[in-house]
C-alpha cells in the first residue's frame, strides 16, 4: 500500500548537508502491519512527518520517492496531499488526551472527523455509536457527551482509533500509541487496534521504540539506528533470532518476565546525533559494536539481502554477541534469600495505611467527595532489601512512594522507617527521615533544577545539611563527589553541565546520585525508567542494583513494569484500586498468582518469546 | 567550608553571566547604553554643567538655544525665567531621577518580592491575605494614592520615593507571586524539600533564581515608572525642596513662559523621555533574552 523507495531526508547544518535519514526503503503491502522500531534520535518520528508531508523548516527529501498505492507522493501538490490527510491517510497520536480538542465533547468531535470524510449529518450519530461499541467502550451513549479531561487515557485512545478507522483509510500511522497507557491498557488497545485492522483491511505503520510488543502485533519489522535500516523482515523471526547487533542488544537488554534473571548487557555510548552523522564514513553503528573491527569504518555498509525476505546491514552477520551474561548470583543481593534476616525489625513497616482524597464540591453544594488513593495497605522492607510495587496507574503507587517519604502528612494508619514515625513527623525527627529514606522522581527533567550544575545538584543533600554536620563533611566534599560520579559513570568532566545539557540517561543517573548522596538506608524509586530507551534503561537498573548492592540500600521500586520488577526485586507488592491485593516472592507471585488482578497484569504483559499469542483478551 | 564548593562551580556561573551578556538583544543594548549614560551624567554632574544649577543670570533671561539668531554659547540649550543655565538644570537634574529610580524601584522590589514569595510559596492564608491587601491596594487609583501618601507623610525626596514605594510594590507582588506559584509546583522544588532544605533554603536557592530574570524585567520596568511619578510629584511640588533641581521643578517652572519660551520645557520633556525609553528598552529587552534563552535551553532537551 505504502511504498519508500531509497529515501534519503537531509538537513542543512552549518557543516553542510546531514543525512537525517539515509536510503530508506521498505513496504507496507494492502491489509499489514509494519512496525517501525527504533529508539529515540533513530529518526522515526520523521518517518511518519515524511509521510504526512509535514516536515520542519531546513529538511528536505534529497533522494528517492514514497508512493501510496499507485500515486507518488512526493511529487503531489502540498495542497493535493494535505487533502489526503484524515481520509486515505490516518494519524494516531502518542497522546490521546492532547489530540482531541478540550473544549469540544467527544461527541462533537467525532462529528467533525466525519463531516471531513463528507458523510450526511442524519447518519452520524448511529455510526459514531457503532465505532465507539466497536471498541469496548462501556456505555458509548455517555461517553459522546463527555470531554476528553473526563475519559482516561486508554478510553481517549480507544476513540482516536474509532475516528481513524471511520475514514476507512487506505494507511495508518500509529506513532507510539500506548506508550503513554498502562500494560492492561496496552494490551487492549493494540488487542482492538488489530482486529478493527483485520475486519477493515487497512494497512498500519506503527512506530514504536518496544521491540516485543511490536514483534507481536506485526507482519514486519523494520529496525532503525540513526536515521538508517540496520535491519528488516518477518516480525516473529527478527524478534527470535535478531542479525544486527544492534538488534541483538535491544532484544538483550530488555528485561524478561520468564527464563533466568541474568545481568542485563548494556550497551555503551550515545545514538550519533544529527551533528556526528557528517564525521562517520562506514558503519553508524560500529562505535558502539562489540564485534566490529576496522572494515565496517571504512565505506558505507550496504544492506544485504537475506533468506527469508530478511536484510541487514552488517559485515558481520552470523557472528553472535554470545551470552556473555553470567546470571544475578544468588548471594549478592538477597535473590532466594529471602527469609534470612527476617529476624531483625523491618527497615520499613507500612501498616494499614489509606490515604483520602477529598475535593469540596464548590460554594453551593454541601460537604465534600471523598476519593480513597489507599485503603489499609500493609508491607515490610527489609535492610538492604528491594520490594517492587506492581499496579496500574491510579493504583495508588505513587501515592505509597509520597507517602513513605512525608510528603502525605493527611494519610491515616502507620508508617515507620528505622524507627522514626513518619507521619506527623517534625523537627529532629524529619531531618532524621530525610536522611534515611530518599525518593527518586521519575522525570529527571523535571526534577532537576535546570539552574543548578551537576555538582550543585549531586550536592544538595550537602547543602541542606545543618551548620555543624556541613562543616564536617566540607573537608571531603571533592572526593565524595568525585567516587559519587564514579558510582554514577559519568566521567568528571560532566561537573560544570547543566542539565539542558545532557541525556535523559545521564539526568536519570544525577537524579539517583544526589538521592544516595547522603547515603541513606532507604531508597523509593518511583517509575525512574518508564521514559527511557530500552537500552538506557538497562543502564539505569544495572547502576540501581549496583550502588543498592554496594551500599547497602532497601529499594522500594515502583513500576509498571513487571519485568523491571523481576529483574530488580526480591518480593513485590501488587496495588489494586488502592488495595495491595497480593504480595510475596517475585517468583512466586509471578509463578503462581492468586489474585485474579495479578493474573491479569501477567497476561498483558507481551512476552519475550515470539510464539505466545499477544494481544490477549485480559 | 565555602572553598571546596568555589572551585567547580565558579567557573560556569561566570561563563553563564558572559553568555547572558553576550545573548543580550540590540534593543537591551540600546536601553542599557541610554541608563548607563544617564548614571554617568548623573554623578560628574559638576564637571559636565557649564554652570551651577541655580546661578542666576539676569540679564540672560530666556534665551533661546544656541544655535538660534540671539542665541548665546555660554549657554547652550538657552536659559529661563531667571535666566539659569537649562543644559546645566537637565544635568543636574539626572541626579534627582537616577536616585529616585534607583531606590524606589529597589524598594518597590524588595517589599513586592518578599511579599509574592511569602504568598507565592506557603499559599493558604498567607496567600489570600496578602491577596486581599494587592486587591485592596490596587482599586486605589495610584496617583491618588500617591498624593495621599504624599499629604500624610509631607514632601521631600525621601517620601516621595516612599510613596513610589508603597503604591507600587503591588505591580511587583502581583506578577511574581504568579511566577512562584508556578515554579512552586515544579518536581525538584519538592526534590529539594525532601533532601531537607528548609522553607528559607528553598526559597533562597531554588524558587528565587528561576524568578530572578522576571524580577529583573520588571525592576527596570519600574525604574522608568518611578522617573515619571518623580516627575509628576515634583510638578506639583511635592517631592523636592525649594532648592533641588528636577526635571519635574524645571517643567512647573517653564510653563509661564510656554509661548515665549518652549525649549525650557522641551529640554525636561525630553530627558525624560529618554530616560523611560531607555529603562522600558532594557527591560524589554531582558526579558527577551534573560528568559527565552534559559526556556529553550530547557526545551532542547525536551
Amino acid at each position: 500500500m505504502i511504498r519508500f523507495e531509497h529515501v534519503s531526508l537531509s538537513a542543512r547544518r552549518a557543516s553542510g548537508q546531514v543525512d537525517l535519514l539515509r536510503d530508506i526503503s521498505f513496504e507496507v503491502p494492502q491489509g499489514r502491519i509494519l512496525g517501525l522500531v527504533g529508539e529515540s534520535g533513530a529518526g522515526k518520528s520523521m518517518v511518519g512527518r515524511l509521510i504526512a508531508g509535514l516536515l520542519p523548516e531546513g529538511f528536505r527529501i534529497t533522494q528517492g520517492r514514497i508512493f501510496l498505492g499507485d500515486t507518488e507522493l512526493t511529487s503531489m501538490p502540498p495542497a493535493q496531499r494535505a487533502a489526503m490527510l484524515g481520509r486515505q491517510l490516518v494519524f494516531i497520536p502518542q497522546e490521546p488526551l492532547t489530540a482531541l480538542n478540550p473544549l469540544m465533547t467527544i461527541g462533537e468531535s467525532f462529528a467533525e472527523q466525519l463531516e471531513i470524510i463528507g458523510m450526511a449529518r442524519s447518519r452520524r450519530q448511529a455510526e459514531i455509536l457503532r465505532r465507539l461499541e466497536e471498541m469496548e467502550l462501556p456505555r458509548p451513549g455517555e461517553i459522546l457527551q463527555r470531554y476528553p479531561h473526563q475519559l482516561s487515557g486508554g478510553q481517549c485512545q480507544r476513540v482516536l482509533i474509532a475516528m481513524a478507522f471511520a475514514a476507512e483509510p487506505a494507511l495508518i500511522v500509529a506513532d507510539e500509541p500506548t506508550t503513554a497507557l498502562d500494560v492492561v491498557t496496552q494490551a487492549n488497545v493494540m488487542r482492538i487496534l488489530a482486529r478493527q485492522q483485520k475486519a477493515n483491511g487497512a494497512s498500519i505503520i506503527l512506530i514504536t521504540h518496544d521491540l516485543v510488543m511490536a514483534s507481536h502485533v506485526c507482519d514486519e519489522m523494520v529496525v532503525l539506528y540513526a536515521g538508517e535500516v540496520v535491519e528488516s523482515g518477518d516480525a516473529r523471526t527478527i524478534l527470535a533470532q535478531p542479525l544486527h547487533p544492534y538488534t541483538q542488544s535491544l532484544s538483550g537488554s530488555t528485561p524478561k518476565l520468564a527464563g533466568d534473571v541474568k545481568r542485563l548487557p548494556t550497551l555503551e555510548g550515545f545514538m550519533p546525533g544529527l551533528g556526528d552523522l557528517a564525521a562517520i564514513a562506514g558503519c553508524r553503528f560500529q562505535a558502539r559494536c562489540g564485534i566490529g573491527d576496522a572494515r565496517c569504518g571504512q565505506r558505507r555498509i550496504e544492506l544485504r539481502q537475506m533468506e527469508g525476505g530478511r536484510a541487514v546491514r552488517c559485515l558481520k552477520v552470523g557472528v553472535s554477541l554470545g551470552d556473555t551474561a553470567e546470571p544475578v548470583a544468588a548471594d549478592t543481593h538477597g535473590r532466594g534469600e529471602q527469609s534470612a534476616g527476617r529476624a531483625d525489625t523491618p527497615l520499613l513497616s507500612v501498616r494499614n495505611l489509606s490515604l483520602t482524597y477529598r475535593s469540596s464540591g464548590g460554594l453551593f453544594s454541601w460537604g465534600s467527595r471523598a476519593n480513597k488513593a489507599l485503603d489499609e495497605v500493609s508491607f515490610e522492607v527489609y535492610r538492604g532489601e528491594c520490594v517492587g510495587i506492581v499496579g496500574e496507574s491510579g493504583s495508588g503507587k505513587s501515592s505509597i512512594a509520597r507517602s513513605i517519604v512525608g510528603m502525605h502528612g493527611e494519610c491515616e494508619g502507620a508508617i515507620e522507617v528505622d524507627g522514626i514515625s513518619v507521619i506527623g513527623a517534625r523537627g529532629e525527627a524529619l531531618e532524621q527521615l530525610r536522611r534515611t529514606a530518599q525518593i527518586i522522581f521519575q522525570d529527571p527533567h523535571s526534577a532537576l533544577n535546570p539552574r543548578r550544575s551537576v555538582f550543585r545538584l549531586l550536592t544538595q543533600g550537602f547543602e541542606a545539611l545543618p551548620g555543624k554536620a556541613r562543616h564536617d563533611m566540607a573537608a571531603q566534599l571533592e572526593g565524595k563527589v568525585a567516587q559519587l560520579m564514579d558510582d554514577i559513570r559519568l566521567p568528571p568532566s560532566m561537573l560544570g553541565r547543566y542539565p539542558s545539557e545532557m541525556s535523559g540517561g545521564q539526568k536519570q543517573r544525577v537524579n539517583i546520585g544526589r538521592g544516595v548522596f547522603l547515603a541513606p538506608k532507604l531508597l523509593v524509586a518511583d517509575e525512574i525508567v518508564s521514559g527511557l530507551d530500552m537500552s538506557v534503561q538497562a543502564q539505569i537498573l544495572n547502576l540501581l542494583k549496583e550502588l543498592a548492592g554496594r551500599y547497602g540500600i532497601a529499594v522500594v521500586l515502583i513500576s509498571h513494569d513487571l519485568a523491571v520488577v523481576r529483574y530488580l526485586c526480591q518480593r513485590v507488592v501488587v496495588m489494586y484500586e488502592g488495595r495491595a491485593v497480593e504480595q510475596g516472592p517475585v517468583d512466586e507471585v509471578f509463578l503462581r498468582p492468586r489474585h485474579d488482578y495479578t493474573r491479569r497484569l501477567l497476561a498483558a504483559v507481551p512476552s519475550g518469546d515470539p510464539g505466545k499469542p499477544w494481544p490477549v483478551a485480559v | 567550608m565555602e572553598q571546596g564548593v568555589a572551585g567547580p562551580q565558579s567557573l560556569p556561573r561566570k561563563n553563564a553571566v558572559l553568555r547572558a551578556l553576550k545573548g543580550l538583544s540590540p534593543k537591551a543594548w540600546v536601553g542599557l547604553c541610554i541608563v548607563l549614560f544617564a548614571v554617568f551624567v548623573a554623578c560628574a554632574a559638576p564637571w559636565l554643567a557649564p554652570h551651577k544649577p541655580d546661578a542666576q543670570d539676569l540679564l540672560n533671561m530666556l534665551l533661546p538655544p544656541m544655535w538660534s539668531a540671539n542665541g548665546n554659547p555660554d549657554f547652550p540649550l538657552g536659559t529661563d525665567g531667571l535666566g539659569q543655565c537649562i543644559l546645566s538644570r537637565a544635568i543636574y537634574g539626572t541626579r534627582v531621577a537616577i536616585v529616585v529610580a534607583v531606590s524606589a524601584a529597589t524598594g518597590a522590589m524588595l517589599l513586592g518580592v518578599v511579599m509574592a514569595m511569602l504568598a507565592g510559596y506557603f499559599g493558604g492564608w498567607v496567600d489570600r491575605i496578602i491577596g486581599y491587601v494587592v486587591d485592596l491596594w490596587m482599586s486605589f487609583p495610584p496617583v491618588v494614592l500617591s498624593l495621599v501618601l504624599m499629604v500624610g507623610l509631607g514632601t521631600g525626596v525621601v517620601n516621595g520615593i516612599l510613596a513610589i514605594v508603597l503604591v507600587d510594590w503591588t505591580r511587583f507582588c502581583r506578577v511574581v507571586r504568579s511566577d512562584v506559584i508556578v515554579v512552586r509546583r515544579r518536581q525538584y522544588v519538592a526534590a529539594a524539600r525532601l533532601l531537607g532544605f528548609g522553607h528559607w533554603k528553598t526559597m533562597w536557592r531554588e524558587i528565587l533564581p528561576a524568578v530572578g530574570p522576571l524580577i529583573i524585567t520588571l525592576f527596570t520596568l519600574e525604574m522608568g515608572v518611578a522617573v515619571i511619578v518623580e516627575a509628576i510629584l515634583s510638578f506639583v511640588g511635592f517631592s523636592v525642596s525649594a532648592g533641588t533641581v528636577a526635571w519635574g521643578v524645571m517643567i512647573a517652572d517653564s510653563r509661564d513662559y510656554l509661548h515665549e519660551a518652549p525649549w525650557g520645557m522641551l529640554t525636561p520633556v525630553f530627558c525624560i523621555f529618554l530616560l523611560v525609553l531607555g529603562c522600558n528598552a532594557l527591560g524589554d529587552g531582558l526579558r527577551e533574552s534573560l528568559d527565552p534563552a534559559l526556556r529553550e535551553r530547557e526545551k532542547e532537551q525536551g
